[in-house]
């Protein structure tokens, strides 16, 4: 049994305990509310709240979207107007009764997920930004409330449906119905953002290519999310037209889409709450305002949402926060214990080639950046590559990590050839990317960078968040070196630039890769930290057995602890030898003395 | 410049406080004062509040002022919605009358049933709407399309039509009307087109329209823009055959300058009816608004008349129990600048309806008038 | 066959006339500007209002240009500059300012639909058809977009900076770039280039406060097909907008209206360049 990592005074679990139940008297107390609030209110408000309920829930998966995941998505309205639909042709044209509602329900439910499937694939693949996700978004609720509109007598086109039997409830039954429905959502919803899996989204929005690089499938998870949350929303629309007893396009178009938006932005995204808050303040304003003030009213919400997003990004509950808690931090994290793990996933091989490139090219159009280039590197080398700017070593290391970059040639990683995959996939061979610029999760803290690395050996927990996080030594040991381990309830970007680096590396590390490409790993940091950074890769090359193909300029940095340097120059390998060869060679003092004088001066 | 519209509402909100005398009788009008339907929902308005003076003048019905409660329903079915629930449940009005798109009146339906209230809708629509607690006053398919169709079968030899529309229930439910209408009179369409209602360029259309040799066109757009935008087009394309429009009112073909001049359209209200009834009604409605007058229109005059309609019913019933108002609502006739209106052919109105053409200085010139034109069965009990 | 090919070739000159606007805010800004529709709509009612004035055409056209390219100034001084480094918020920002746009043109003007008297009217001969003069008057506004555009980006000094900035910033502004100037500049010329499509398809539309909402989904998926070059949205215009042609002729034109946007999406997950060499 490996002992915990105790780097902090024990925490007393009763504060997460008291949080919890201060957690449950809270959604006690709103169920309370939900339940006797119909014996206060009027008609008509009970009534303006129930459609605001079943809103909110649709508010909700565009937080989720927009808020968690970072996907802008105008195209949540299609989805709660398949519910509302679902329902309202089920009911039209087979009547009403039980066998129909569950036909309606699974109709609403399997339409939802086959639209947000589709959308899904076309919005998220390898490689797609988030504006041209946003843009499909926009496209989903056009198309399909052209269909409506083309459907005749099926859809009611413009008119809509009405005059369907539905769910025969008072009132106050239908207010209570639809609040537990939105607590239930809401609490289920922040259970699964506040988990390990929530914070994972969080990952994705804050750095895609880094999640990427991490060996996770950022499409899928993107597309599994945009799934689960239509059918939520899908589910909201079936109870807002089974309260109504209508069907009409604007239940799914996309202005209301906008309008869900909005809902959020105003109440604050990323939080959940926030969406409610939005969502039953604008519903219910818009109830009073909008009859008197028809084009005001419009104009009102325009100018809310440009103030909102220049001057309150994190919203209304942003505020609120801000003004309640002044500003302090909250730390997520520090109670997590670090772990040495038990024994390595893997059975690793202590040699063998782990880099392989056979004729590799790449061209842009009939500019040629790499051309011809073949090496291979074993593990435990710490193999170096040098070049002036321009040379192609960055492209190589893309080429090198991506199946998708090069034009030609062949590239095999620990045996494994690389095709066109992506690099999610080329990180489960054994690889691992360092970026040029630390890129690390910025509003995740340190320990919830690190367990979004370890994704693909230990999938995050879904309703929870773990208190142990179990890392492969070479990680550890870098955590500990570096001091990361004090700090690691803080969020990554209070970090300094050289913590940054190594919490990156650290990131890779706990990937437990056989082959690490660093792009300039030294570059802006202190003398000290550079000098930590050596001692560690030439462990991990030495003790750990990786391979290690390092991009550098500071020629002092490489002769210290390559094994093996390649010059790149005009694309092409120009030399590849040992360290003494190279460094001494008639090439480099010609290429560097031009370029690089300052290295070379101080290497001399 | 501030739109009238708005001035208009904030007096009506205005006029609505201060109207709260003892217990009035309190009409709803959930009507479309933003999106599509804000461009003729003041003319609307306008006629309620003149019928409403006017009976308040002579003493109200059975002794109780009438007060008006206007909701705009943004001109589609979330907003009717909250406007309905409003109106039904907030103002507890006692009556529903207005002018709406047919989205909203759907969205509405629901709500009046669950608030038990009588409603009017008082705007043309491509039919067969029908609730125990619904009333219409304006004209359907089965009464606007013959008389133009009938028109170019007989005056204009057409024998080949060509439908263009909106893709909208309004766009698509006449021109399936005007269609079936067409091949029992022996004509016959060669084309049949929609847009999407936003839709602006309908040049692949035109050309389709050149290829077919029809004779005679017919069209339903959505009001406004798609209408608009098609004429334009049309004219620009040098299409000159005989043109029927079902969308078009004539404050937009006025407004459409030389482009409209030769449209013919069929409507149950013209400003150019020669009528004592109209007459008086126009001179009363310039001189309540003045400048501020918005042209009345087919659209406008029946929520006039309704507002009448409502008072005979309730006078009839001897008080505003709503299922004794509805027994009475197909009872009582009204007249009133359309003529003698009646809302006894399965809660719809036999109506008189004009077959006019726009001409070039944008008025409308009246060709024929078609007396007690039939709804038809639009809700028909079921067996 | 001839009326098809007319059909096409001006339809995609309309598209490239209302996209191209985009697209310089596009390439520059890596930003979509959904304020778009609304310049489009502030260019008609400036074509509106000059030719109520009893304005010229040839003063009509620059004075819609001039009313967008302010409106754009401002609206990149005071809100887009700020959200930068936020493409989604300025995505949001200037939907928000798009609806403040349509909602001030609303309170100033009225909803009602209203009329501009073409320039050009009635039709012309082409090879035996009866075609809309003012469409093919459309087909010679887009080169001169085209021409013009092309000169200013490769003729003038601002457009070397503003090709700088397109292909790498970083290294625009290290070699002395003012790229913010360039952005300011960029904005305004694409809103007035907005503004200029709105008052050019006045004659053919209808001028009313949501008048250019329906062109916007389409110009969004034809400027990400084209990956911010001109003459990829040239292409991209005349390949969709023929298909958009060829489709409402032969199926429906309510398909049609849809082709452009669906069409771009699959070609764009099928090939992530769009149109663009890669």
């Amino acid at each position: 049994m490996p002992e915990a990592n105790q780097l902090s005074p024990a925490v007393p679990t009763a504060i997460g305990a008291s949080a919890t139940l201060r957690a449950m008297a809270l959604v006690a107390l709103v169920v309370g509310a939900v339940m006797l609030a119909p014996l206060m209110l009027d008609t008509y408000m009970l009534n303006i709240l129930v459609r605001a309920f079943f809103v909110a829930i649709a508010a909700i998966t565009v937080d989720i979207m927009w808020g968690y995941c970072g996907t802008l998505t105008f195209g949540q309205s299609a989805f709660f107007g398949i519910g509302v639909y679902a329902l309202a042709i089920t009911f039209t044209e087979y009547g009403f009764g039980p066998w129909q509602a569950v036909l309606a329900i699974a109709a609403a439910i399997i339409a939802a997920a086959a639209v947000a499937g589709l959308t899904g694939w076309l919005s998220f693949y390898p490689g797609s930004t988030p504006l041209y996700a946003s843009i499909v978004s926009l496209v989903v609720p056009i198309v399909l409330v052209q269909i409506l509109y083309s459907g005749g007598t099926f859809t009611g086109s413009s008119s809509g449906l009405v005059g369907f039997e539905t769910f025969d409830l008072e009132f106050d039954n239908w207010f209570r119905l639809a609040g537990l429905a939105l607590v239930a959502t809401a609490v289920v919803a922040l259970i699964m953002m506040r988990s390990d899996t929530g914070r994972l989204l969080k990952a994705l929005r804050d750095n895609d290519e880094r999640c990427t690089y991490l060996g996770i499938n950022t499409s899928r998870y993107r597309i599994v999310v945009l799934v689960l949350t239509a059918i939520v929303a899908s589910l909201a629309g079936f109870g807002y037209a089974a309260f109504g007893g209508v069907a009409a396009p604007e239940n799914a178009s996309f202005t209301f889409g906008t309008r869900l938006i909005i809902m959020v932005a105003l109440g604050g995204r990323g939080t959940v709450i926030g969406a409610i808050v939005g969502a039953l303040s604008i519903e219910v304003a818009s109830a009073y305002l909008s009859g008197s003030l028809p084009y005001v009213w419009e104009l009102i919400i325009g100018i809310a949402l440009i103030t909102v997003i220049l001057a309150f990004p994190d919203g209304l509950l942003g505020v609120f926060k801000r003004i309640a808690y002044g500003g302090r931090p909250l730390e997520n994290g520090a109670t997590v214990q670090l772990r040495p793990m038990a024994t390595a996933t893997g059975t690793k091989a202590e040699s063998g080639v782990a880099i392989e490139a056979r004729e590799l090219g790449k061209h842009f159009g009939s500019l040629s950046v790499l051309d011809g280039v073949q090496f291979k590197a074993n593990r435990g080398e710490l193999l170096s590559l040098v070049g002036p700017n321009g040379a192609g070593k960055t492209t190589l290391i893309r080429c090198l990590s991506d199946g998708r970059e090069r034009s030609s040639g062949f590239v095999a990683i620990a045996g494994h050839p690389i095709d066109h995959l992506p690099p999610s996939r080329i990180v489960r061979f054994g690889l691992g990317r360092k970026f040029q610029a630390a890129s690390v999760f910025e509003t995740l803290t340190v320990a919830e960078c690190l367990r979004v690395a370890r994704t693909h050996r230990a999938r995050p927990a879904l309703a929870s968040t773990s208190p142990v996080l179990e890392l492969p030594a070479a990680a550890i040991s870098v955590v500990e070196r570096s001091g990361l381990a004090d700090r690691r309830g803080e969020e990554a970007r209070n970090l300094s630039h050289g913590l940054k680096q190594a919490l990156e590396l650290a990131m890779v590390l706990a990937l437990e890769p056989e082959v690490l490409l660093l792009d300039e790993p030294t570059a802006g940091l202190t003398r000290a930290e550079r000098q930590a950074f050596a001692d560690i890769l030439t462990s991990l090359a030495s003790g750990d057995r990786l391979c290690i193909l390092l991009v550098e300029h500071d020629l002092d940095f490489v002769r210290d602890i390559s094994s093996r340097i390649i010059v790149l120059h005009q694309g092409r390998i120009a030399l590849d030898g040992s360290v003494d060869e190279v460094v001494d060679s008639e090439l480099v003092r010609e290429i560097y003395t031009g370029q690089q004088s300052s290295s070379l001066r101080s290497a001399s | 410049m501030i739109s009238r519209a708005f001035l208009t509402s904030l007096a009506l909100i205005a006029a609505t406080g201060s109207a709260l005398a003892a217990d009035p009788i309190r009409i709803g009008v959930p009507v479309g004062l933003s999106g599509a339907n804000s461009v003729v929902a003041p003319s609307v308005v306008q006629s309620a509040e003149l019928a409403v003076e006017e009976i308040n003048a002579k003493g109200g019905v059975l002794g109780r002022p009438l007060a008006l409660d206007v909701a705009d329903d943004g001109s589609g079915a979330a907003g009717a919605q909250k406007a309905f629930d409003a109106l039904v449940f907030q103002k507890k009005v006692n009556v529903l009358i207005s002018m709406e798109t047919s989205a909203a009146r759907n969205a509405g339906l629901p709500i009046v049933a669950r608030g038990k209230t009588p409603f009017i809708y008082t705007s043309f629509y491509e039919g067969k709407s029908c609730s125990p607690y619904l009333y219409v006053n304006a004209w359907v398919p089965e009464q606007q399309v013959p008389p133009i169709v009938d028109y170019f079968n007989k005056e204009k030899k057409a024998k080949s039509y060509f439908l263009i529309g909106s893709d909208y229930a309004f766009g698509r439910g006449m021109l399936a009307f005007t269609k079936s209408y067409i091949e029992k009179t022996g004509g016959k369409v060669v084309g049949e087109e929609y847009l999407p209602m936003d839709g602006s360029d309908w040049t692949p259309i035109i050309s389709k329209l050149k290829a077919s040799g029809a004779d005679a066109i017919i069209t339903s757009t959505a009001g406004g823009a798609p209408n608009v935008t098609l004429t334009k087009q049309l004219r620009a394309a040098g299409v000159s055959l005989p043109y029927g429009n079902l969308a078009v009112d004539e404050g937009t073909a006025k407004s459409m300058g030389t482009d409209a001049a030769g449209i013919y359209i069929s409507a149950s209200y013209v400003t150019g009816i020669d009528s004592t009834a109209n007459k008086t009604f126009l001179a009363a409605m310039s001189k309540k608004f003045g400048a501020d007058l918005k042209t009345p229109n087919d659209l406008s005059v029946p929520e006039y008349e309704a507002v009448y309609a409502y008072k005979a019913a309730v006078e009839k019933a001897g008080g505003t129990d709503p299922q004794k108002v509805l027994a009475a609502l197909a009872d009582v006739s009204v007249d009133g600048p359309r003529g003698s209106i009646r809302m006894d052919k399965q809660r719809h109105a036999p109506l008189t309806m004009y077959l006019g053409q726009v001409q070039a200085d944008g008025s409308v010139k009246v060709i024929q008038s078609f007396p007690n034109v039939d709804p038809g069965a639009q809700c028909p009990p079921k067996s | 066959m001839l009326t098809i090919a007319l059909d096409a070739v001006t339809t995609a000159a309309l598209l490239f006339i209302i996209s191209s606007g985009l697209l310089i805010v596009f390439g520059v800004m890596k930003i979509i500007n959904f304020a778009h529709a609304a310049f489009v709509t502030v260019g008609a009612y400036a074509a509106l209002v000059g030719t109520r004035l009893g304005l010229p055409w040839a003063l009509v056209l620059p004075l819609a240009f001039a009313t967008g390219a302010a409106c754009g100034a401002l609206t990149e001084a005071t809100i887009v500059r700020r959200l930068y480094q936020r493409p989604l918020d300025a995505i949001l920002a200037t939907w928000g300012l798009g609806t403040v746009i349509g909602q001030l043109v609303t309170l100033i003007f009225g909803r009602e639909v209203q009329f501009v008297q073409a320039p050009i009217t009635g039709t012309i001969d082409l090879f035996g058809l009866d075609y809309s003069a003012y469409r093919i008057a459309m087909i010679a506004a887009a080169v001169i977009v085209a021409v013009a555009f092309t000169g200013l980006l490769s003729g003038t000094r601002l457009g070397l900076s503003t090709r700088a900035v397109i292909m790498n910033e970083m290294l625009a502004q290290g070699l002395g770039v003012d790229s913010s100037r360039v952005r300011l500049v960029t904005f305004a010329l694409g809103s007035g280039l907005a503004a200029l499509a709105g008052a050019l398809i006045t004659p053919l539309s209808s001028v009313d406060p949501n008048m250019g909402l329906p062109w916007l989904i389409s110009a969004f998926m034809l400027v990400m097909v084209s990956g911010g070059s001109l003459p990829t949205l040239a292409v991209s215009c005349i390949v969709l907008g023929g298909l958009q042609v060829i489709v409402s002729t032969f199926v429906n034109p309510i398909l049609g209206g849809l082709t452009i946007a669906i069409c771009a999406a699959i070609v764009l997950r099928i090939r992530p360049e769009g149109f663009a060499r890669a």
